[in-house]
C-alpha cells in the first residue's frame, strides 16, 4: 500500500497518527472539502432550495445511484475482494432488503429508519445461510452456490410471498420521512444516500483494518496457511458473508426507497454479473475500488457508449456488408461493454484503483521517478 | 458404538441418503399418488427428452473445465451462435462467397498459428493451409443445404473456440479464478453483441426437422397406455439420439486417441504435460474448439426443436446445475447430470403445477443439495479441499 | 367475412410492388390535422424514446422505431407539424431497469424538458409512473398494465396514456364473448397458460376470473407458467387439460402462442382445445414463427388463435392509411416480419405528435409556451384516430387507456387469396430466401370494436362492485 509514502519529513509522533485513515493534515483536509463540496451539489440545481441553475438537476440521479452501487459494490467487496469467494448472488441479496425494507413499511407502517437497519439484518442473515456451503466447497463450487441463491430467492419473493411482495408486479414504496419532512424528492434523498454511502465506505474500510479484516486477506491469499495459523476460516467465511449480504441489503432498501417502485426485474443475474464487473474495472482489494468502478461503468454505459453509437452506425455497415444497420443500435452496447471488461480483465487485471495509487505516488515522489 | 460408526463410516454414509431418499420419496408419495399413471409416464419421458438437451450443454462446460480448469459462462452464447451459423449456411440460399471464403480462411489460419505465428513462415504449412481453405470453402458452397450447413458451423464454431482461447483465455493463465469467470462472462457479452448485430433480434424457426413427415416418419409418435395417449416428440428423440452418438465419439475420443489422452494428461498437470513435451497451447485450442463444436450442436438441435431467439443462452444456466451434480470433470457425469435434472425439472412441472418450481426453482435446490451433501458431484474427482 | 374478399397480400415482397408514392409535397385528404394558427418553420419537435431495443423486446421495438423513422420521412416531406421539422432521439435500456431510471433522467432533465415521452414495455411505465407525475411529463406508452397506468389501487390516472387497452380488460373481453356464444364454445373452462413476469401474468387477477364466472366461463385457479426457452411444455399444458380446460389462453407473444399451439397438436388436441391470447398473439411474428409448426390439417398450429386487434390491420386494405404504410413498406423493403403491429404504431404517433402539436399550439400561442401540461391538457380533452389506425379517447383524463377492442382469429389465406385456407393443400404459401414457406396470416375479425369491460382493481364491471 502507498499509505507509507508520504512527503520526506512528514513523521508520525503518536500511535492515533499511525492508525488514522488521514495521515496528513492535507488528506483531511482534502477529504473533509470533498464532503462538503458533494454536500452543496444539490443546492445548485434547479430543483433545489435556491433555484440555481447551476449544475444539471441530472446530477442528483446519477449520484444517487452511484452512491448506492458502491454500497453494494463495497459489500462485494468484503466477499470477493478481500476474502476471495465470488458471489453471483449479489443482486439477489440485494432484492432481499429491498423487499424486506417495502414490506416493512406497507405492512407495518414502519419507518424507513428503523425499516433500514431491519432489512440489512434480514439479508445478512441471508447472506449467512447461503454461505454456508462454504462449509464444505470453496472457489468455484461456492460461486455455483452464489448463483444458486440468485435463482432461489427471486423464485421466493415472486411465488411463496406473493401475497406481500406483489409477485410480478411492482410494489409501491412509502416516502421516508422524519420530523415530518419528506424525503420524496430526489435532492432529499440524496442527503441520506450520499452520507451513508461515505459511512458505509469508511467503515468497510476499517473492518479491513481491523484483526477480522486481516484474517479475510489470509484466507483469501491462502486458507490453508489461515487455517495453520489458527484463524477459524468457516467463521471468517460467514462473516464475509454476512457482512457482504448487510451491505447488499442497505444498497437494496434505498433503491427501493429512492425510486418508490420495486420490481423483481431490478435484480436479476444481469445485474449481479454487472457487480462483478464493476469491482474488476474498480479494483477489487482497493478501498476505493468499488467508487471508481461504479463510477467508470456508469460514465461508460451512459455517456460514452451513446455517444459512439451514431459514429459506429455510420462507419460499420461500410466495413462489414453482412451487418443489418437496424440492428447496430442495440448490438453495440453488450459488445462494447464486453470489450470494456475484456480490456481491463487483460491490462488492467487489478483495476483502476490499482493505477490510481499509481498514479498518487508518482505525484508524491516527484519529480524522482522511483 | 462410536467405534462402529467410525469403522462403517461408508457404509453409515450411503444408509443415510438411502434414508434421505426414503423420506422425500414418503413426503412426495400422496401428491405422485394422486397423478394418472400415463401422466407420470408421459412427464418420465419429456424429461428425459429434454434431459439430453442440458446433458449436450453439460458435456461442452465439462471439456473445457477438464483441459483448462476454466468454467465457461458464455457457452450459451456459443450455442446460439453455432445455430444461427448453420442456419446462414442451411438455409440460406445466397451466400457471399467471398464471406465464405473470408471465414473459411481465418478458421485455418487461427488453427495453424495455434502454437505461435512463426508457423506461417513455413512455405508447406502455408499452402496446405490454403488448399484446406479453398476446400472448406468449395463444401461451404454445395448444392446441398444439410452438408453445407454441418460444414459452415463447425468452421465457424472451431474458429470462435479457437479465437476465445486465444484472446481471451490465454492472456489471462495464471490469474485468479475470479478473472477467468468474469472474462467468460464479458466474452458472452460480446457474443451477444456480435449475434444481434448479424441476425438480428427477430426469432429464427430453424427448419431442421421439417423432412420428419417426409421420411415416413410420425411426428410425434403415439403410443396407448393406461388408457391415455403419450407422445414422443420425434423432434426430440432424434436429438437424443444424435446427444447419445456425440457422448460415445467424446468418450471414444478421450479414452483411445492420442489427443484425447494428451488432453487428460493436461487437465492432470498442466507443467507437467507440458514438459514430457505435449503442447499445452495446442491442447488448450483442441479443447475449446470442441467445446464450441458441442455448443454448436446443441444449438442447432434446441434451435431445431424450438426456434433460434437472443433468449436461448439462458438455456445453459440449466445446465449448470447438471455440471456439478454429474461431477465438474466427468464426462458420463454431465451425461446423468442432465438426464436427472431433467427429470426432476418435468416431475416439478407435473406435481407442483402454478409454482413455477420446475424450471426456477428445482434445479437450483438440487444443486444447492448437491453442495452441502456431495460436493464433488456423481462422478466428479475427490479433490476438493475442504475448509 | 366480405372483407376477405379485400384481402390483399402483406407479406408477398416480390407479387406486391405497390406503385411509387407520388412525389406530391402534401398531405392526402384523409389525414386531417387541425389548421395551424402558428407556423412552425425552422423549429423542431424531437420524438423521445428510450426502451428495450437490444433484448427480450427487440423484436417489437425495431419496427416500432422503424415505423417512427419512416413516418417521420414522410410526414417532414409534408410539411411536417405545423411546419417544424420532426426528429427521433433513441436510447436502449437493454431491457435493465436501472438503464431506464438513467435514460429517463437524462430526458427529464434536458433544457427545454421534453412535453412529450414514447415508452414501449410495461415495466417501464411502472417504474416511471410516480416520476412523470412529479415532473409532469406525458408519456405515450403501447402497453396495458393496471399498475403503470392506473397506479396499485387501480384508479389513479396517472401521466402515462395507452394505445392498447388493459391486459386485464382484453381477458375479460375475451370471456365475455365466449359467454355470449355458448353454442361455438359449450361449457367453457379457461387454463391460462402464460410466461413468468410482469407482462405474462398481468391478465390473470381476481377481478377478471370473478368477471368471467359472472360471464359463464370458469378460468381454473392454478395458472402454468413456462420460460421462453422451454424446449418442451407437454407437461404444462397436460396440467391444465386434465384439470378440465377446454380453451387455453396465453398473455404471451412470438414463439410463447407457437409453443402452445405445437404442444395442442403434438398431443392431438388441437379439436378439443381453443387458444387465444392477448393482442400480441395476433401478431405477424406469431404468425411467420409457426410456419416450421404445422397442425394436422397442414396449416401453421396457430391458426384460429382467438385474441384481441384493437387495431386496424395490414390486411385491412379499405383502410386508406394501411395502402398508404404498405406501400412505403415496400419501398423501403421493410422485412415481412417487421411488418408488424408495432410498424403501425410508429405511424401512429408520429401522427398524433402532429396532431397534438399543433392542438397544443394553437391554444398556447408559441411551441416555447407548450410544456407537458399543455400537452396533457389536450391529450385528455382529444378524440382522433391517428390515420384512422385506432382511436385515442381518453374521457377527458378520466382514463388511460384504449377501452375499444375487438376480437378476431388468425387465419391464413388460400391461394387465390379469395379467402381463408381450409388445409394445407389450398393455403397460399410464399417460398422465403431460407428456404420454408411462409403462410400469409389474415386476421378475421370475430366482432366489431367495442367497450371493453373495466376490470382494474375497484372497476365498473368488476362483480360486487
Amino acid at each position: 500500500m502507498s499509505a507509507n509514502i508520504r512527503p520526506s519529513g512528514v513523521f508520525d509522533t503518536a500511535y492515533a497518527q499511525d492508525i488514522s485513515i488521514n495521515r496528513t493534515r492535507f488528506d483531511k483536509f482534502l477529504a473533509n472539502g470533498l464532503f462538503v463540496l458533494l454536500l452543496i451539489v444539490p443546492l445548485l440545481t434547479i430543483e433545489g432550495p435556491l433555484a440555481a441553475n447551476i449544475l444539471p438537476q441530472s446530477w442528483i440521479g446519477v449520484l444517487n445511484r452511484i452512491a448506492i452501487f458502491v454500497i453494494a459494490v463495497q459489500g462485494l467487496n468484503i466477499l470477493t475482494g478481500y476474502t476471495g469467494q465470488i458471489s453471483l448472488g449479489h443482486a439477489a441479496f440485494m432484492a432481499v432488503g429491498a423487499y424486506t425494507g417495502a414490506v416493512l413499511a406497507r405492512e407495518l407502517g414502519m419507518t424507513f429508519w428503523i425499516a433500514l437497519p431491519i432489512a440489512a439484518l434480514v439479508t445478512g442473515v441471508t447472506g449467512l445461510i447461503f454461505g454456508l456451503p462454504s462449509l464444505r466447497v470453496k472457489g468455484f463450487y461456492l460461486a455455483m452456490a452464489t448463483l444458486a441463491a440468485q435463482f432461489i430467492i427471486p423464485w421466493l419473493l415472486r411465488y411463496p410471498l406473493e401475497g406481500l411482495t406483489g409477485g410480478s408486479r411492482p410494489l409501491s414504496v412509502p416516502e421516508p420521512t422524519l420530523f415530518g419532512l419528506s424525503f420524496a424528492h430526489e435532492n432529499a434523498m440524496y442527503y441520506i444516500i450520499i452520507p451513508m454511502s461515505i459511512f458505509l465506505s469508511l467503515a468497510a474500510r476499517n473492518i479491513v483494518r481491523t484483526r477480522v479484516g486481516r484474517a479475510f486477506i489470509s484466507v483469501r491469499d491462502n486458507d490453508l496457511a489461515a487455517e495453520l495459523l489458527g484463524i477459524n476460516v468457516f467463521s471468517y467465511k460467514l462473516q464475509a458473508f454476512f457482512l457482504s449480504a448487510l451491505y447488499a441489503g442497505v444498497a437494496g432498501c434505498l433503491l427501493a426507497f429512492e425510486s418508490n417502485s420495486l420490481s423483481l426485474d431490478k435484480f436479476l443475474l444481469d445485474r449481479s454479473i454487472e457487480m462483478l464487473a464493476m469491482l474488476v474495472i474498480g479494483g477489487a482489494g482497493f478501498p476505493l475500488g468499488p467508487l471508481f468502478g461504479v463510477a467508470f461503468v456508469n460514465l461508460l454505459t451512459q455517456n460514452i457508449i451513446p455517444s459512439v453509437i451514431p459514429t459506429l452506425k455510420q462507419v460499420l455497415p461500410g466495413f462489414l456488408p453482412f451487418i443489418n444497420p437496424i440492428n447496430i443500435d442495440a448490438a453495440l452496447g453488450p459488445t462494447l461493454f464486453g470489450l470494456a471488461l475484456m480490456f481491463f480483465l487483460i491490462i488492467a487485471p487489478r483495476g483502476l484503483a490499482h493505477r490510481w495509487e499509481i498514479l498518487k505516488i508518482a505525484w508524491k515522489i516527484r519529480p524522482y521517478s522511483h | 458404538m462410536t467405534a462402529l460408526l467410525r469403522d462403517n463410516r461408508r457404509l453409515v454414509t450411503i444408509l443415510l441418503y438411502l434414508v434421505g431418499l426414503l423420506v422425500i420419496v414418503a413426503l412426495f408419495a400422496p401428491v405422485i399418488a394422486a397423478q394418472r399413471p400415463a401422466r407420470l409416464v408421459q412427464s418420465g419421458i419429456t424429461g428425459l427428452l429434454v434431459g439430453g438437451v442440458y446433458a449436450l450443454i453439460a458435456l461442452g462446460i465439462v471439456i473445457i473445465n477438464k483441459a483448462s480448469g476454466v468454467f465457461n459462462f458464455a457457452h450459451g452464447w456459443m450455442m446460439l451462435l453455432g445455430g444461427f451459423l448453420f442456419y446462414s449456411f442451411f438455409s440460406v440460399v445466397q451466400i457471399s462467397p467471398v464471406a465464405t471464403l473470408a471465414l473459411a480462411l481465418l478458421t485455418v489460419l487461427m488453427a495453424l498459428t495455434m502454437i505461435g505465428w512463426g508457423r506461417l513462415r513455413d512455405a508447406r504449412v502455408l499452402g496446405a493451409g490454403a488448399l484446406a481453405a479453398i476446400v472448406i470453402t468449395m463444401l461451404m458452397l454445395v448444392e446441398i443445404p444439410l452438408l453445407r450447413g454441418i460444414v459452415g458451423a463447425v468452421c465457424g464454431s472451431v474458429l470462435i473456440g479457437l479465437a476465445a482461447e486465444r484472446f481471451a483465455i490465454r492472456p489471462l493463465i495464471g490469474q485468479p479464478l475470479f478473472a477467468m469467470v468474469l472474462m467468460t462472462l464479458a466474452l458472452s457479452e460480446v457474443l451477444h453483441g456480435i449475434e444481434q448485430m448479424i441476425w438480428g433480434s427477430v426469432e429464427i424457426p430453424l427448419s431442421l426437422f421439417a423432412g420428419i413427415k417426409d421420411l415416413g416418419l410420425p411426428a410425434p409418435i403415439r403410443f396407448e397406455m393406461f388408457d391415455s395417449n403419450v407422445i414422443v416428440r420425434t423432434e426430440l428423440l432424434i436429438a437424443f439420439a444424435l446427444s447419445l452418438l456425440a457422448f460415445v465419439a467424446f468418450v471414444a475420443f478421450f479414452q483411445f486417441t492420442s489427443v484425447g489422452l494428451a488432453m487428460r494428461a493436461t487437465a492432470e498437470n498442466q507443467k507437467l504435460a507440458q514438459s514430457v513435451g505435449l503442447r499445452v497451447r495446442v491442447i488448450l485450442g483442441v479443447a475449446w474448439a470442441i467445446a464450441a463444436l458441442l455448443a454448436t450442436v446443441a444449438g442447432v438441435l434446441q434451435g431445431g426443436a424450438t426456434s433460434l431467439s437472443l433468449n436461448m443462452p439462458l438455456l445453459a444456466l440449466r445446465a449448470f446445475p447438471a455440471v456439478l451434480l454429474g461431477g465438474l470433470e466427468s464426462v458420463p457425469g454431465a451425461l446423468i447430470g442432465g438426464l436427472i435434472i431433467g427429470l426432476v425439472q418435468e416431475y416439478a412441472n407435473l406435481l407442483f403445477p402454478g409454482t413455477q418450481a420446475g424450471t426456477e426453482l428445482a434445479p437450483y435446490l438440487v444443486l444447492m443439495v448437491v453442495l452441502v451433501i456431495r460436493p464433488d458431484g456423481l462422478f466428479g474427482q475427490k479433490r476438493i479441499e475442504r475448509i | 367475412m366480405r372483407k376477405l374478399a379485400l384481402i390483399l397480400l402483406v407479406l408477398a415482397l416480390g407479387t406486391l410492388l405497390a406503385l411509387p408514392v407520388s412525389a406530391q409535397e402534401s398531405l392526402p385528404d384523409w389525414i386531417e390535422h387541425t389548421a395551424c394558427d402558428v407556423d412552425l418553420t425552422g423549429e423542431t419537435i424531437t420524438i423521445y424514446h428510450f426502451g428495450d431495443i437490444s433484448a427480450s423486446y427487440a423484436f417489437i421495438t425495431q419496427p416500432l422505431l422503424a415505423g417512427i423513422a419512416d413516418a417521420i420521412e414522410y410526414f417532414n416531406a409534408r410539411g411536417g407539424a405545423c411546419g417544424a421539422t420532426l426528429a427521433q432521439d433513441n436510447r436502449d435500456t437493454g431491457g435493465d431497469l436501472t438503464q431506464t431510471q438513467a435514460h429517463y433522467d437524462y430526458y427529464s432533465t434536458l433544457d427545454p424538458k421534453p412535453d412529450l415521452l414514447v415508452l414501449y414495455a410495461s415495466p417501464d411505465a411502472e417504474l416511471l409512473r410516480d416520476q412523470v407525475a412529479e415532473d409532469e411529463i406525458p408519456v405515450m406508452i403501447s402497453a396495458g398494465s393496471v399498475e403503470g397506468l392506473y397506479g396499485e389501487d387501480g384508479q389513479t390516472p396517472g401521466w402515462i396514456y395507452a394505445t392498447n387497452p388493459l391486459y386485464v380488460d382484453q381477458f375479460g373481453m375475451f370471456c365475455r364473448y365466449i359467454g355470449a356464444n355458448a353454442d361455438q364454445f359449450p361449457d367453457p373452462v379457461i387454463g391460462y397458460i402464460s410466461w413468468p413476469g410482469a407482462f405474462g401474468e398481468a391478465a390473470f387477477t381476481p377481478e377478471a376470473i370473478g368477471y368471467c364466472a359472472e360471464q359463464g366461463v370458469t378460468v381454473l385457479e392454478t395458472p402454468e407458467y413456462f420460460l421462453p426457452t422451454a424446449t418442451d411444455i407437454t407437461t404444462n399444458v397436460q396440467n391444465l387439460v386434465d384439470a378440465g380446460a377446454n380453451i387455453l389462453y396465453t398473455n404471451t407473444l412470438a414463439s410463447g402462442p407457437v409453443a402452445v399451439a405445437r404442444t395442442l397438436v403434438d398431443l392431438g388436441l388441437e379439436d378439443d382445445v381453443r387458444l387465444a391470447g392477448v393482442n400480441w398473439t395476433l401478431d405477424t411474428s406469431v404468425g411467420l414463427l409457426s410456419r416450421t409448426a404445422l397442425g394436422s390439417d397442414g396449416l401453421p398450429a396457430v391458426n384460429g388463435i382467438i385474441g384481441s386487434m384493437p387495431f386496424r390491420w395490414w390486411t385491412e386494405t379499405d383502410v386508406p392509411a394501411i395502402e398508404l404504410i404498405t406501400s412505403i413498406a415496400d419501398e423501403k423493403e421493410v422485412a415481412p416480419q417487421n411488418r408488424n403491429i408495432a410498424y403501425l404504431l410508429g405511424w401512429g404517433t408520429v401522427d398524433t405528435y402532429i396532431e397534438l402539436y399543433a392542438q397544443t399550439v394553437n391554444r398556447v400561442g408559441s411551441l416555447d409556451a407548450v410544456d407537458g401540461a399543455a400537452i396533457q391538457e389536450t391529450l385528455n380533452g382529444m378524440v382522433y384516430s391517428p390515420m384512422g389506425l385506432y382511436t385515442l379517447d381518453y374521457k377527458s383524463g378520466e382514463i388511460r387507456d384504449d377501452t375499444m377492442n375487438r376480437l378476431a382469429m388468425m387465419m391464413f389465406a388460400n391461394t387465390d387469396l379469395s379467402g381463408v385456407a381450409s388445409s394445407g393443400d389450398d393455403a397460399f404459401k410464399l417460398p422465403l430466401p431460407d428456404g420454408t414457406e411462409a403462410y400469409l396470416p389474415v386476421i378475421v375479425p370475430l366482432t366489431d370494436f367495442e367497450l371493453t369491460p373495466d376490470l382494474r382493481p375497484g372497476g365498473m364491471d368488476v362483480p360486487g362492485m
